[in-house]
């Protein structure tokens, strides 16, 4: 059953993220990554990270992909604004990156053999408790210095996006 | 936990946030004291750090010995340089400059925790802060296209060097089921041999932090974002992202991946020599001098990779001494070059011709950074590069000595070009320029330091070598 639910998923996910890149119109592609996204969260869900699933719809298939239409539909792009000159010599360029990739993924994950396995999370702990629980205490610190992050950002949107001329 | 050794950063990350509330409090913006007040919180962080004591926290999470104690001295002296000569720029071209030196401090206070990070999640977000606020400030004049293209630009392909380094921590992580440096070390050494996998990751993380270093060929952005940039900002750019960048590379490479050197060492070496190469050649072309000290600046981390690619503690030594010597020489040079834009608005090579009548103060003082460049004796650049190509040397790495040799030949004919512009051609004006004081105040420590490290390194060395100690070779 759990596979099934499985294969149901996977194939959602790429044959959206396959939409995604083929789709002339931006907003059709866009859409299309909403599903694959929420998609992505049934698989989380599926493994039991209740909260990353949980995340994942309202950070990607939320946030981001709200954000991204404003985008597309404030630029309000033709579809001739898409078209490349080099189109050929990227496809072709791309298709030997592709292989290219293709190539070192099987040569990873056929002599992949991990060293020592990752903790996993203690699953007694229920799902968010314990990853506020890393967070908040071994990840106290990285956690910290991202809220600056987000402070340094922000400054600079302030100033990037702001008029004012003089005072 | 002696939560003790974090305080100079979080009083740089204080002193930030005051002086930027203090700057959307004051009713008119007064630049020149907004950047004294920056300037004395730099200050102020950097006595403080004279009396961290040696330590860690969070579980090697965030530490402080004398290699992080060191770095941070480098980022902090670099700002200080900058924030004394762009005092005037700023209160001529900018607006918002409460937040430009709030982002400067924001920035160092990210590469503070860089050189700390003892653990990758944490390196990875410390570096997201200082590059994230350098991005923001290499726009920062946008009204001016050249400088928004520039951090557009650095933002672009900053965030696809970033993508690429995570990878490569990521992979680095499944390889050894741990974040902690230390730890990693310790797991590779005991895995022995390596898999296809840790090639990947080195190879990710060479070009990451490539990327972050400007070593060819990942040096793409180097001379744009440095032309547009407003001229502080790129001189703050050239030595502390630099200087951020090889922390966080020694550290990983020089505690994590030492077990799995020879895996490595060749693919520096390869970025070595093209960063040499590449740097010097294309920089005897450049008409602009800030395009020049671009290549220069990618040459110049060709040097220091020379070293890092022997993989001893002389490596790290002369490191140090390298980015002190090169720190002063470079901001110097840049401070020479907004005074020079301030009085007559132009950045080319050609315009320096005659210096020498209009301000002789300003030609020597230029005169001594370029010959600390070149690496001439009696400035800090000789001892840099002395110690630099020693440590090569020492490892038996001929080859990469005899290519550094040749190219800081080369790079002797566009460094001495512009001298020579200076020195010897007729003035095309007779139009005085008057330095403010605060760039003079800048010149002058730049050029004390410079002849100091050259006449005395003694101090210097030994400060060089107690960062090295803390790697077990």
């Amino acid at each position: 059953m759990a596979n099934v639910i499985f294969y149901i998923l996977a194939i959602i996910v790429l044959a959206c993220g396959f939409m995604v890149v083929t789709r002339k119109n931006a907003i059709n592609a866009a859409l299309y990554l909403v599903v694959a996204m929420a998609a992505i969260a049934g698989l989380f869900a599926q493994l039991g990270s209740l909260f990353i699933a949980a995340l994942q719809v309202i950070v990607y298939a939320g946030a981001i992909i709200v954000l991204f239409l404003f985008v597309i539909m404030m630029l309000n792009l033709k579809r001739d604004e898409f078209g490349f000159d080099s189109r050929l010599f990227q496809r072709l360029f791309g298709l030997i990156l592709g292989i290219i990739f293709i190539i070192q993924l099987i040569l990873i994950v056929s002599r992949f053999r991990p060293g020592l396995p990752a903790q996993a999370i203690d699953p007694a702990m229920g799902n968010a408790a314990a990853m506020s629980k890393k967070l908040f205490m071994q990840y106290l610190y990285p956690f910290e210095i991202v809220s600056v992050l987000l402070l340094a950002a922000l400054i600079g949107a302030v100033v990037m996006a702001s008029k004012r001329k003089d005072r | 936990m002696d939560y003790s050794l974090l305080i100079p950063e979080v009083v740089l990350f204080v002193w930030a946030l005051v002086l930027l509330l203090y700057n959307a409090s004051a009713k008119t913006e007064n630049p020149r004291a907004i950047g004294l007040f920056a300037l004395i919180g730099l200050v102020a962080a950097f006595v403080i750090l004279w009396f961290v004591p040696d330590g860690s926290l969070f579980g090697k999470t965030f530490i402080s010995d004398t290699y992080a104690r060191g770095f941070k001295m480098i980022f902090l002296l670099a700002a200080i340089v900058t924030v004394i000569g762009s005092v005037d720029f700023a209160s001529k071209h900018m607006k918002h400059t409460g937040e430009f030196y709030s982002l400067i401090m924001l920035c160092v206070t990210g590469m503070m925790f860089l050189a700390s990070a003892g653990e990758l999640i944490s390196l990875y977000v410390a570096l997201e802060l200082s590059t994230i606020s350098l991005y923001i400030l290499a726009a920062f004049l946008k009204k001016d296209l050249k400088s928004t293209e520039a951090g557009l630009k650095y933002l672009i392909l900053g965030a696809a060097s970033s993508g690429i380094l995570l990878y490569g921590l990521s992979l680095l992580y499944g390889l050894t089921g741990s974040t902690v440096l230390d730890e990693i070390g310790y797991r590779l050494f005991l895995n022995e041999g390596t898999t296809i996998a840790a090639v990947f990751a080195i190879v990710m993380f060479v070009a990451g932090f490539g990327f972050k270093l400007a070593a060819a060929p990942f040096h793409m952005w180097a001379p744009d974002v440095y032309e547009g940039a407003p001229t502080p900002v790129t001189a703050f750019l050239s030595v502390a992202s630099k200087a951020a960048g090889l922390v966080a590379f020694v550290r990983l490479f020089f505690n994590s991946l030492l077990a799995i050197k020879p895996e490595w060492v060749v693919i520096v070496e390869i970025v070595a020599i093209l960063a040499m190469v590449v740097g010097n050649v294309v920089a005897l072309l450049q008409k602009n001098i800030k395009r020049m000290l671009a290549y220069s600046s990618i040459a110049q981390v060709g040097y220091v990779l020379v070293a890092l690619s022997a993989g001893i503690d002389l490596s790290v030594t002369s490191m140090m001494i390298f980015l002190l010597a090169y720190l002063f020489a470079n901001i110097g040079a840049f401070i020479v070059v907004i005074a020079f834009s301030n009085a007559t608005g132009s950045d080319n090579i050609e315009d320096y011709s005659g210096l020498w009548k209009r301000k002789p103060s300003l030609a020597i003082v230029m005169t001594i950074y370029m010959l600390s460049l070149v690496g001439i004796p009696l400035t800090g650049g000789f001892i840099a590069k002395y110690f630099l190509f020693g440590a090569a040397v020492k490892e038996g790495l001929y080859t990469l000595v005899v290519i550094a040799i040749l190219t800081s030949v080369i790079s002797l004919f566009y460094y001495m070009n512009v001298v020579r512009i200076m020195m010897f051609r007729p003035a095309p004006s007779a139009d005085k320029i008057a330095l403010p004081w605060m760039i003079k105040l800048g010149l002058a420590i730049s050029v004390i330091m410079v002849l100091l490290i050259g006449i005395w390194p003694g101090p210097f060395y030994a400060w060089g070598q107690l960062a090295s100690t803390i790697f077990h070779f």
